[in-house]
């Protein structure tokens, strides 16, 4: 145990009896501490960890974290920051040391969160129903008609299933007194529940063995209760489950993409649907097919573009329509994050009682809004104890970018407090400076106390609202509560909830006896799309990477670019937009972007491997065009790039799943080669082509040495000409890509139909067939230009019938 | 007044450079029926091509609204309305409204949140953030004393006086800012100006865009935006006087020339189309409106 006992505790009783906390961690005075309880003792359900911890020395501990932290790598965990340079993806900064909480006290929380999700439920229902809280005086109407989530076109508009929210979550945190309070509730499209579960994972292989003897609930029960709950509420069977982003440059993508691979739903951005006869459609390779449940994690405003924020460009036109016929049920209803309104906890507590005809059981922070009159007047006069913030916000006051100040600062910049918030008051609401209480957190290599805020989950089930066993805290970074954020340089832990009986243990696999072989769902269009232009952009690299090297290898013996060769390769090269002048072409690099953009959109039908792969090859070529001189050096930044390109193909091929997006991508890939190969055979076989133009051909075609096997004879035109565009064993050779082609064309969804074949297919088909008898002799430059205008045309028919 | 009898025509064409794939149009054209004030004797809203789903409803402001699914290729879209309307004359009341804290006193009693409560017409709009410019403009308008009703006025005619009219200065998405520095621009143009100076004094204002009568009775002068649809202020001067319409472009209020097609905060709230097509290209559009007197 090197953990150094630090300082001396200095309440004597600190380390009375417990013999545990030799850590020397000592809470703040005047706060409470998740740990350590008010009386100066261990909680019980911290004593087997802390035991745990004050047993391993400093390098055993290092090695437990590097374990999680390895974990959340692998699995490509990130989350997506916004600073000055844009934004940029960040590991996951996990606070490594759980925040445990005794079972007994998680019982009685959970019932109050569940009265409050209830208590939201209602609220919401009555604003976009009867209204009659305004009109009983409850709220006041400005904070509906002024707040900007109170989206008309959805007044009076019935959710299929007859509930606006099912699934909240609730920031809460833990006052000086040792109790809970509500700090904010979210029902737009809450986050974290998927990070959780990261969390969990990533705290679980650190702690292994404490993690096993712990009672801890688990957290996978709620998640398929929830999944069976989203199953049952479809109209039909047909009818698919999706998860709604608004894409990848969301910050919170990796969890959408997460949660949708963990639950078996679909992944969809609004591009992916359209609403056909009011019902929402998802457009797959196989046509429209309906979707009867959204998770929605897109604010709703931007999910019509027609009836909601016509600025929307990642919504889905006829949204609300579709909603309106009642086809589709989305969690949570759109416009329910009106709820979410901070200035609506100052009226909750009257709320309830109105509604459920009971008290709040878990109270939310004191907030008053500024927009009455005895309100203000104990708000101007109780200032230094206030924090002020917009009245219409959604966060908590450490979450919302320095839009909240305390009272103490706004009086420095407002002379006259009283005249300021009455000129401001309904934009205005107040709510009480709470001290969060504080939990152990790893730092400097010591135990430290650091503020804590948690976020817990309620789900609605068939069997009513229920609570996740767990959470995601927040820990913040220094003492201050308003370091909490993550994009403040936060972090988040693991939540252990501790029984003192052994726990159910639940998956989410399926038992043995309830075995059955599904095949993946529909492919969506768009992501069809991206596989598709994956293959042809990383091959168009390719090709480009190995005419570059031919080029610069000679370029390195001649030194002389306008050697006959070099010069008449430098004008192919011209002519598919790639400058030979530069040694890393800026086209080239151009490429390899949009092979990783294409890449990004689809990132969770990608294992990390593959992603890091591609993204390694993209950082390489853009590090190369900044340094990289043209001749030897060039030839040989281009193979290390294309033995990185090669790795990433090659984890593809080792790895995907061979369904429908694995033929996209295939289709993408050999339709790309065919071209390069088509256009490269037409220009340097052609008649009077410089001297070396068959050799480097052969080269670029990696067909040097098959070549001499086969033929044993020096290179000649009709030889090349054989081996690159017609023979059928060659993997570069035109004649091979038609057949991959037509092989895959053939298994793609409607290729053929009452015995008639697409018309893609057929076109396919057609091509191979035609190429296929053709011999050496008949290859002109012209029979080659037709061929690459065909080619061009299969990828017209190809987005006609399945990427639109 | 003997009631006026309207046959109003609108075309409007969009015409696509590539042809789209599909489109979904959402249009709000139709003439309102106003209990005492207008009322829609027959109307018609079509496309051409035709749609491959229609769809006709009211939307919270109690405007109408038809949406039409287009899922052919097409590279013109056609939609037309024809109605035929009868408008009363209607006589404003005496000058019933409160001056500013007055009207604040009655904001604070009105416990709704219904399509015609003024809280709705408070708080900033889609299109209309505050302003610090145009809210300065606004408070150098109001003299001691002044009721809500006599500021409108006062504001509807100094925005007529120091704006001029300029059918190319400002385009549709025009933000009220940039035309209010402009000092020129459309009857969008104004009435989102004055709307937001409303709304800076704590006056409920709204947008209503309808159309104008094309030809004058005689002797005079012909209106400004005849042409295409119009648009003017509506202002909530308390609870007595109610909603009142203000025509800042030609500075008079809305009377038998003026006839209502809808209301809403603002322009975003009646566009006469939000459209999404599915394709690439360019598009133009035209508008063709007639406003004739059949009685």
């Amino acid at each position: 145990m090197t953990i150094a006992n630090q300082s001396q505790s200095q309440k004597g009783n600190r380390s009375g009896g417990t013999g545990s906390d030799s850590s020397g961690y000592q809470p703040l005075t005047g706060i409470a501490d998740e740990m350590v309880a008010a009386d100066g003792s261990v909680r019980p359900v911290w004593k087997p960890l802390l035991a745990a911890l004050n047993r391993m020395d400093e390098a055993e501990l290092a090695n437990r974290f590097a374990r999680a932290d390895r974990y959340l790598r692998d699995a490509g965990v990130y989350f997506r920051a916004y600073d000055k340079d844009g934004n940029t993806e960040r590991s996951w900064p996990l606070s490594h040391i759980p925040v445990l909480i005794d079972d007994a006290e998680w019982q009685a929380l959970s019932r109050g969160l569940v009265q409050r999700a209830e208590l939201l439920e209602h609220i919401t229902a009555d604003i976009y129903g009867e209204n009659e809280l305004v009109k009983q005086g409850f709220l006041p109407p400005g904070l509906v008609a002024g707040n900007p989530e109170f989206l008309r076109p959805l007044v009076g508009v019935k959710p299929a299933g007859g509930h606006f929210l099912h699934f909240c979550s609730f920031e809460i945190g833990r006052g000086p007194d040792g109790k809970w309070w509500v700090l904010a509730d979210r029902t737009q499209a809450p986050s974290g529940a998927g990070f959780a579960l990261e969390n969990r994972v990533a705290t679980a292989r650190a702690f292994s063995e404490i993690y096993g003897e712990t009672h801890v609930e688990r957290l996978a029960g709620f998640f398929r209760d929830f999944r069976d709950t989203l199953q049952a509420s479809r109209q039909s069977p047909e009818d698919r489950i999706a998860v709604l982003t608004p894409g990848i440059a969301n910050e919170t993508y990796f969890e959408h993409a997460y949660i949708a691979r963990y639950l078996g739903f679909m992944l969809l951005e609004g591009e992916d649907l359209s609403v056909v006869g009011g019902k929402v459609m998802v457009r797959t390779v196989s046509g429209l097919k309906p979707v009867g449940v959204l998770w929605r994690r897109m604010d709703a405003a931007f999910a019509d573009p027609l009836e909601l924020n016509d600025r929307s460009r990642i919504g889905t036109p006829g949204m609300v329509e579709a909603l309106r016929a009642g086809s589709v049920s989305v969690v949570n209803a759109m416009g329910a994050g009106i709820v979410e309104t901070r200035a609506f906890l100052a009226f909750m507590p009257a709320i309830c009682r109105h509604l459920l005809g009971e008290k709040q059981i878990l109270p939310s922070i004191a907030t008053w809004w500024c927009g009455q009159k005895s309100e203000r007047e104990h708000v101007a006069r109780h200032l230094d104890r206030m924090i002020i913030g917009r009245a219409f916000s959604t966060t908590p006051f450490f979450d919302d970018k320095d839009q909240s100040q305390r009272g103490t600062d706004l009086r420095k910049s407002h002379a006259d407090i009283v005249n300021y918030l009455a000129s401001q008051g309904p934009n205005l609401v107040a709510q009480e400076a709470v001290t969060l209480s504080t939990t152990p957190a790893w730092v400097d290599g010591r135990l430290q106390p650091r503020p804590i805020s948690l976020r817990v989950f309620a789900a609605r089930t068939r069997d009513g609202w229920t609570i996740m066993p767990g959470g995601f805290a927040r820990i913040g970074t220094g003492r201050d509560a308003a370091a909490m954020a993550m994009q403040a340089g936060g972090s988040a832990a693991d939540v252990w909830i501790v029984n003192s009986k052994p726990v159910a243990r639940t998956t989410l696999l399926a038992t043995e006896d309830s075995f059955a072989r599904a095949m993946p769902g529909s492919l969506p269009s768009r992501a069809a799309d991206n596989l598709y232009w994956l293959g042809r952009y990383i091959e168009r690299a390719e090709g480009a990477l190995r005419i570059l090297r031919a080029w610069h290898s000679r370029y390195a013996e001649a030194a002389d670019a306008s050697e006959p060769l070099l010069k008449d390769v430098s004008n192919y090269l011209h002519e598919v937009d790639i400058d030979s002048t530069q040694a890393v072409p800026e086209s080239l690099v151009a490429s390899i972007g949009s092979a990783l953009y294409s890449a990004g959109n689809i990132r969770d039908r990608f294992s990390p491997d593959g992603w890091m792969a591609l993204n390694d090859l993209s950082t390489t070529a853009k590090k190369f065009r900044a340094d990289v001189k043209a001749g030897d050096d060039a030839t040989q930044a281009m193979t290390i790039l294309l033995r990185k390109l090669a790795g990433f193909a090659g984890l593809v091929h080792e790895n995907m799943y061979r369904f429908t997006g694995w033929r996209f991508l295939t289709i993408g890939r050999t339709l790309e080669r065919g071209l390069h190969m088509t256009r490269l055979l037409g220009h340097l076989s052609k008649p009077g082509a410089p001297d070396g133009a068959l050799d480097m051909l052969l080269e670029i075609g990696d067909s040097v040495m098959t070549h001499r096997r086969r033929y044993n004879v020096s290179t000649a035109h009709l030889t090349v000409t054989d081996l690159l565009a017609l023979d059928p064993l060659n993997p570069r050779s035109v004649l091979y890509q038609l057949n991959e082609i037509k092989r895959e064309a053939e298994l793609l969804p409607g290729s053929i139909v009452h015995s008639q074949m697409s018309e893609f297919y057929r076109a396919t088909y057609r091509l191979q067939a035609r190429l296929a008898v053709m011999t050496p002799e008949e290859l002109t430059p012209s029979v080659y230009a037709g061929l690459e205008s065909d080619l061009e045309m299969l990828s017209n028919l190809l987005a006609q019938a399945y990427l639109g | 007044m003997t009631p006026l009898l309207y046959d109003i025509s609108l075309k409007l064409t969009y015409a696509y450079e590539v042809p789209v794939s599909g489109g979904r149009q959402l249009v709000r054209v139709l003439p309102l029926s106003i209990p005492g004030r207008q009322r829609l004797i027959a109307g018609t809203v079509t496309a051409t091509p035709d749609a491959t789903e229609r769809s006709d409803s009211v939307d919270f402001f109690g405007n109408a609204t038809t949406y039409f699914l287009f899922r052919n290729h097409h590279e013109e879209l056609v939609m037309r309305m024809q109605a035929r309307v009868q408008v009363d004359a209607v006589e404003l009341d005496a000058d019933l409204s409160p001056e500013l804290p007055g009207l604040a006193e009655a904001l604070i009693g009105c416990w709704s949140v219904d399509r015609n409560s003024p809280h709705h017409f408070l708080s900033p709009s889609p299109l209309l953030p505050t302003d610090a410019d145009i809210a300065k403009y606004a408070r150098e308008t109001v003299a001691p004393g002044m009721t809500a009703y006599e500021i409108a006025w006062a504001l509807c005619t100094r925005i007529y006086k120091d704006f001029k009219y300029d059918a190319d200065a400002t385009e549709v998405d025009t933000t009220p800012s940039a035309a209010f520095h402009l000092k020129r621009g459309v009857c969008q143009d104004f009435t989102h100006i004055m709307i937001t100076a409303l709304r800076a004094l704590a006056i409920p204002a709204g947008y209503v865009s309808g159309f104008l009568r094309t030809i004058p009775p005689p002797g005079k002068p012909r209106l400004e935006g005849a042409d295409a649809m119009h648009a003017w202020v509506r202002v909530w001067c308390g609870p007595a006087l109610g909603w009142v319409e203000l025509d800042p472009t030609n500075n008079i209020p809305s009377g038998t020339d003026h006839i209502v097609v809808g209301y809403g905060r603002d322009y975003a709230d009646v566009a006469p189309v939000i459209g999404r097509v599915r394709g690439y290209g360019s598009h133009t559009t035209d508008q063709a409106v007639d406003v004739l007197l059949v009685a």
